[in-house]
């Protein structure tokens, strides 16, 4: 009874306090959003154009727009293009030349500038992507120039023949296929998004929370509680339910504004749960531990979230770890959050279930154990 | 006012700070190691190259053009072309990672140049390889076009009125011709902002953030031991306790974001610009730290709440301004917002600075985040005030 008792107190404390509601609630919806749309973002190739002038000009920027995976920014001027490209919104710029259509009309060859800023692999991809939508659309004015040639006429009259003959006329396709379409990453944007937040801030929330214990023990609270009938193991329980409950009340929120407003899918039912649980889990031993270690409150809410973000980087939560070095991304699972983010591609990019992630799962477990043990032995020995 | 005094006040707060230690683990050590991680994590991620195979069924001309137009001049620096005997293998190649991609040219695909109906040419790409994917389809796309205009000129001269006897004549010519447009790939003479030259700001202004929950929460502790009222029977001024303060914030964010650049710069080879242009908003941003810190006190009525608003305003102008993310990437309407914050303002200058725009850039966001300050300010002023005639 007093366990519950110490742990609800602790809740309703918590819960009173409008700050700590906003880390709980409002955070995590504004981080899913922010990380998911700029995630969303950073997987497409962009590129600047300026318009032209003419109805060439205008197809030609229709055929780029087409490629897949590709995104054209259509900018007022060449300095606005220019603009995009240094700020890295865009990896290329393309100057579609103002006598782009009368040049074409006569029969004449036009170079079309595409700016780059350095061979980078995105830029050459955009390079690449432009290249291969100009040659398209470059096909049937090729055909107009030589059948004006060959029959007379202007390449502008002949024009429109040969869009006619296109459909007609048999072409060599390239037919994409992914070899191993069934390995999936993480989906760029909410679904990234929702569970490496989930992970991020259930972690991050729990460390700083750490404060709340530093506090009470600088209070004399738990001297005071020893003095009536409950026992340090009581005290200790009450304290891992209390961290216990804040994380899976924050992860239950995050699971249910990620389905509701975000359109998440979390992958299989059990194994999700189960996840969640652990998690919870993680984080519990995590901000117990941090408010057995830390000396003053400031001390646990200043170092906690540097802590959090810097295991929250390593893990994969603020950007795909396919996307860096190999060697970081061995040395960011020695985290839990890279084991957690792990287990949540494999539930929402590779429709996995529990038997999928029970190496991870394990290595979470014995994260979880880990820091509990520390915790409790910590909490224990401060209390006795 | 009297300036001693205020630069006492001023001195002793930040000497204060220093020795905590919780203090400079926020302001130095944290934006340092997050800016050392994330240059580890992007500072390799540069020049592209792609191991590329091609399986040739076919063994005709068009193939030995297609692997010619692989191996030539214009994609020599991006791609290298391994000959694969059969499919299975370049699947497994590709699969296993080793290939960036793979083409697969069906047998007959000489006979396309002709005008006949030939299969696809497959392009075998890996989920993990994104960009060699879409660089493959590229290449392969303005190959087949250059193909298909080959074939259509003939058609369309042939439809236009030539004789159909000269179609073999035609063909020859026509696979001489090319097409009209031409992209010429130009360096645009400036930089990029690089991912590292961003988080090194982005983190140094984040933790530089962290200033006002110290700020405000000195402010209330003094104030309930007492310290307050101790000085305020001083013979000082009232005005010298809020500047001195006020300095010390103003100094321990100026020192913090100076530190982080110095270092960053030394070390990461992080580029902030010019020194004097990247020192002016280094000024400024700490300046809008004061304002930020005096309206959290004027809001807040004990140092708990104090604490907890400071975070609030810490996270929320950190995740809306860019801090976290790189903001390049975001959808326009994100880089509006960002645009409502001193701290996306000041990102936004330092990165123009490190991609080589000229000292001027630095104008337009040293008003903007001077506006910040002053709408800050005039909401202190205005709650500090109703507080006390209250």
């Amino acid at each position: 009874m007093s366990t519950l008792a110490i742990a609800a107190a602790s809740l309703r404390r918590t819960l009173r306090d409008r700050v700590a509601l906003f880390f709980i609630v409002a955070l995590p919806i504004i981080a899913i959003l922010v990380v998911g749309a700029t995630i969303q973002g950073a997987t497409d190739i962009k590129v600047a154009a300026t318009e032209g002038r003419g109805q060439l000009a205008e197809s030609l920027l229709n055929e780029i727009e087409r490629t897949d995976g590709l995104t054209v920014v259509v900018r007022p001027d060449e300095q606005a293009a220019r603009e995009s490209l240094r700020r890295g919104e865009v990896q290329a710029a393309v100057l579609v030349p103002d006598d782009l259509g009368e040049v074409l009309r006569s029969g004449a060859t036009v170079d079309i500038p595409v700016l780059t800023t350095a061979a980078t692999e995105s830029e050459q991809a955009a390079l690449a992507a432009v290249r291969a939508a100009v040659a398209e659309h470059a096909t049937p004015l090729q055909a107009a120039v030589f059948a004006a040639d060959q029959a007379g006429g202007t390449p502008a009259s002949r024009l429109e023949l040969a869009r006619q003959l296109r459909a007609a006329t048999p072409s060599v396709e390239l037919r994409a296929e992914a070899v191993n379409a069934d390995r999936g990453i993480l989906p760029a944007g909410f679904s990234y998004s929702a569970p490496t937040m989930l992970v991020l801030l259930v972690f991050i929330n729990a460390v700083a929370g750490g404060s709340t214990m530093v506090e009470n023990r600088k209070l004399g609270i738990y001297q005071r509680a020893l003095a009536g009938p409950v026992l340090p193991r009581q005290l200790v329980l009450g304290e891992t339910m209390f961290y216990g409950s804040m994380a899976l009340l924050q992860s239950g929120l995050i699971v249910a504004v990620g389905a509701v407003l975000f359109g998440v899918n979390w992958g299989d039912p059990l194994a999700a749960t189960v996840l969640v649980l652990l998690w919870a889990l993680v984080g519990t031993g995590a901000g117990m531990l941090s408010g057995t270690l830390f000396r003053t409150p400031e001390q646990a809410s200043a170092i906690g979230p540097p802590i959090g973000i810097a295991f929250g980087m390593l893990g994969g939560c603020m950007w795909p770890l396919e996307l860096v070095p190999p060697a970081l991304r061995a040395a960011g699972h020695a985290t839990p959050h890279a084991w957690a983010v792990d287990s949540w591609t494999v539930l929402l990019a590779q429709d996995g279930g529990l038997v999928d992630i029970a190496v991870p799962l394990t290595v979470l477990a014995a994260f979880a154990v880990v820091l509990l043990a520390a915790a409790v032995h910590r909490m224990r020995r401060a209390l006795v | 006012m009297n300036p001693p005094t205020t630069l006492l006040i001023a001195a002793k707060d930040l000497r204060q700070r220093f020795r905590d230690r919780s203090a400079l683990v926020l302001v130095f050590v944290a934006p340092l190691a997050l800016a050392v991680l994330i240059s580890l994590a992007f500072g390799s991620a540069q020049r592209f190259h792609a191991d590329i195979a091609v399986v040739d069924n076919d063994g005709g001309p068009v193939a030995e053009a297609f692997t010619g137009m692989l191996r030539g001049e214009q994609l020599r620096d991006v791609l290298t072309v391994h000959p694969v005997a059969d499919e299975a293998t370049a699947r497994e190649r590709v699969d296993s990672g080793e290939l960036g991609a793979a083409f697969v040219l069906p047998e007959g695909l000489s006979n396309a140049a002709r005008g006949e109906r030939v299969p696809d040419i497959a392009v075998l790409t890996s989920v993990d390889a994104s960009v060699s994917a879409l660089v493959a389809n590229s290449v392969g796309e303005a190959f087949v076009a250059q193909l298909n205009a080959d074939v259509l000129s003939v058609n369309t001269a042939l439809a236009a009125g030539v004789p159909p006897q000269r179609a073999a004549e035609l063909a020859r010519e026509a696979a001489g011709s090319s097409l009209p447009e031409q992209v010429r790939p130009e360096p645009s003479g400036t930089k990029q902002v690089e991912v590292s030259s961003y988080y090194a700001p982005a983190m140094g202004i984040l933790f530089m953030l962290f200033t006002i929950g110290f700020g405000a929460r000195g402010w209330f502790s003094e104030r309930d031991s007492g310290t307050l009222d101790r000085i305020a029977v001083a013979p000082l001024r009232p005005g010298s306790l809020l500047v001195g303060k006020a300095l010390a914030t103003f100094g321990y964010g100026v020192a913090s974001l100076s530190t982080v650049a110095v270092v960053t710069s030394l070390a990461l080879g992080a580029d902030w610009g010019p020194p004097p242009a990247a020192g002016a908003i280094i000024v400024v941003m700490a300046l809008s730290l004061v304002p930020l810190t005096a309206l959290v006190i004027a809001v807040s009525t004990t140092q708990r709440q104090a604490e907890g608003i400071a975070a609030t305003v810490t996270f929320g102008l950190a995740l809306v301004g860019g801090n976290f993310v790189f903001l390049s990437t975001a959808p326009p309407l994100l880089r509006t917002i960002a645009m409502l914050t001193p701290n996306g303002w000041a990102l936004r200058a330092l990165t123009d600075l490190s991609s080589g725009a000229p000292w001027t850039s630095i104008g337009v966001p040293i008003l903007a985040i001077l506006a910040f300050c002053v709408v800050t300010a005039g909401a202190a002023l205005l709650l500090a005030r109703r507080r006390v005639t209250r």
